[in-house]
């Protein structure tokens, strides 16, 4: 059995907002020609025909405001460019046509198509560096935050593609609740009761012990309390608290980019400073969604779910079976068994964390979504014969070289 | 810091969920906020704070009335039985009674 999986114990997902793969680590390209980011060829029509190329002037605060649209049909258009035809092809040509409808301001639009050099983000352009970057992360919905979230904690969205409460349709249970019944233990760690969490309607008001603060997860972690599946939410608000101001963390546009920053190095250092997890957890670090900003890579087709949604929620005038991902987002997976610079092309999209941490600390399970049973794993299930080609906690020896980072 | 922000989409449909959930709240736990009027992060902030406490509070709430339920049961059996005195006589029962009459 590899070591790596061998001393797994714990998954750690931390999940930002709103960011697109090319804005956040497109540049990387230039440093690596095996990472799908930003080249020369890439470029969006302006709403006065002008060819718009994507720019690195991405700044942390002040661009993007208004917050682009990136419910159902604004990311239609986005990724079809306008095109409703039965035969349509997806583009990835609309984003700044998108954008201009928001503040009808040709210069403006196009900052939808900026992104940050790697100096800008020193933690996450390391990582993805370090550790292993993934090519082909996809959103699972082309639409807003709450129902792709609910993809990374249920494995479906139940239907819908819009920010509205959902009801949960047995026989699909949350992840948290199938490793609590199969005796493994789970948490969901908000980053205080201030920012609180996005699954308020399900899991909050019906399984309240599922939560901590992202306090109660440092001090976890020092105590050696981890849960075997932790799921981090940042901050999502600028708010009082008794011990000082707390500054929004989320990355969602338009908080401040670099707060993230350091939220995501002090959620690896916690880890990484700590000589019982760090030889036994995987962090994954990734975004819900691309939150409207450009990504060229056209997501793809996807066997559909059980689920549908018809084509008066959509707002298209299009139904939705669930059959093609989200526009694509960064994720890296963080551990020291994994190689520097590995750079993963297989498809995975947000269904993939449930089936991952089902796969690994319960085994299989057909009472999943058609989405989840579908979704690739990003660690292999520690029984039988691992393939090594798809192991990527493939050392044979820890790393002793994995980057720390002064907070 | 700028709690004067006007809050996002994405916190706007948390407050959303957040009443939802409120609704369900004994009145005890309800808040006094007034969610229509919310326009600043800093308003949604403390609404956002208000229920979850509320939430939480409700449910620990909940755990210590069923604790002391069972302690109340617990004891009641730890109770010993009080004995039954025999008064010779039989008793006899409404049915056997009305018979009689007819």
């Amino acid at each position: 059995m590899p070591a790596g999986l061998d001393q797994l114990k714990h998954i750690v997902v931390l999940m930002m907002e709103n960011r697109s793969f090319d804005h956040m680590l497109g540049s990387l390209s230039a440093v690596d020609a095996r990472i799908d980011g930003i080249t020369n060829q890439l470029s969006n029509l302006d709403t006065t025909g002008a060819q718009i190329k994507p720019q690195p002037l991405a700044d942390f605060q002040g661009q993007l405001n208004p917050d682009p649209d990136h419910h159902f049909p604004a990311v239609d258009l986005q990724i079809f460019d306008g095109d409703d035809s039965a035969g349509r092809a997806a583009t990835m040509r609309g984003f700044i046509k998108s954008y201009f409808n928001q503040r009808r301001d040709v210069k403006h639009s196009q900052m939808i198509m900026y992104y940050f050099p790697q100096d800008k983000l020193p933690v996450l352009t390391k990582l993805a560096l370090e550790f292993a970057i993934f090519n082909r992360w996809f959103a699972s919905i082309p639409g807003p935050t709450i129902c792709n979230r609910a993809f990374a904690h249920y494995g479906t969205s139940f239907g819908r593609v819009d920010m509205n409460p959902f009801d949960v349709i047995e026989p699909f249970k949350s992840i948290y609740s199938r490793l609590i019944n199969a005796k493994h233990t789970a948490k969901v760690y908000y980053y205080d009761t201030t920012s609180s969490t996005m699954e308020v309607v399900n899991l909050l008001q019906n399984q309240p012990q599922l939560f901590g603060t992202y306090k109660q997860f440092k001090s976890d972690c020092d105590k050696g309390l981890l849960p075997e599946y932790s799921f981090i939410e940042p901050n999502y608000n600028d708010h009082d608290t008794d011990s000082g101001e707390e500054v929004a963390n989320d990355q969602h546009p338009d908080h401040d980019v670099q707060a993230g920053e350091f939220l995501i190095a002090e959620v690896y250092m916690h880890i990484r400073g700590n000589k019982k997890l760090w030889p036994n957890t995987a962090l994954l670090v990734l975004y819900d969604e691309h939150g409207g900003i450009y990504d060229h890579v056209v997501p793809p087709a996807c066997p559909p779910d059980k689920f549908s949604a018809q084509a008066s929620s959509t707002g298209t005038g299009m139904e939705f079976k669930f059959d093609r991902l989200g526009v694509r987002v960064p994720a890296i997976l963080i551990s020291p068994w994994i190689p520097p610079n590995t750079v993963v092309d297989r498809v995975f999209d947000h269904a993939s964390i449930p089936a991952t941490v089902n796969k690994f600390f319960i085994g299989d399970d057909p009472q999943r979504s058609p989405r989840e049973l579908n979704a690739d794993v990003f660690i292999e299930p520690n029984v039988g014969t691992v393939d090594a080609k798809r192991n990527l906690l493939s050392l044979a020896t820890m790393r002793d070289d994995c980057p720390v980072f002064d907070i | 810091m700028n709690q004067d922000r006007s809050a996002n989409a994405l916190i706007m449909a948390q407050v959303s969920h957040l009443q939802h959930a409120e609704r369900r709240l004994p009145l005890k736990y309800r808040t006094e906020i007034y969610t229509h009027a919310i326009r600043t992060e800093g308003e949604a902030a403390e609404y956002i704070r208000e229920v979850t406490e509320a939430i939480h509070k409700a449910h620990a709430d909940a755990i210590k009335r069923r604790s002391r339920r069972g302690l109340e049961i617990a004891a009641a059996a730890e109770r010993p039985k009080r004995k039954r005195v025999s008064t010779g006589k039989k008793k006899t029962s409404q049915l056997a009674k009305s018979k009689k009459k007819r």
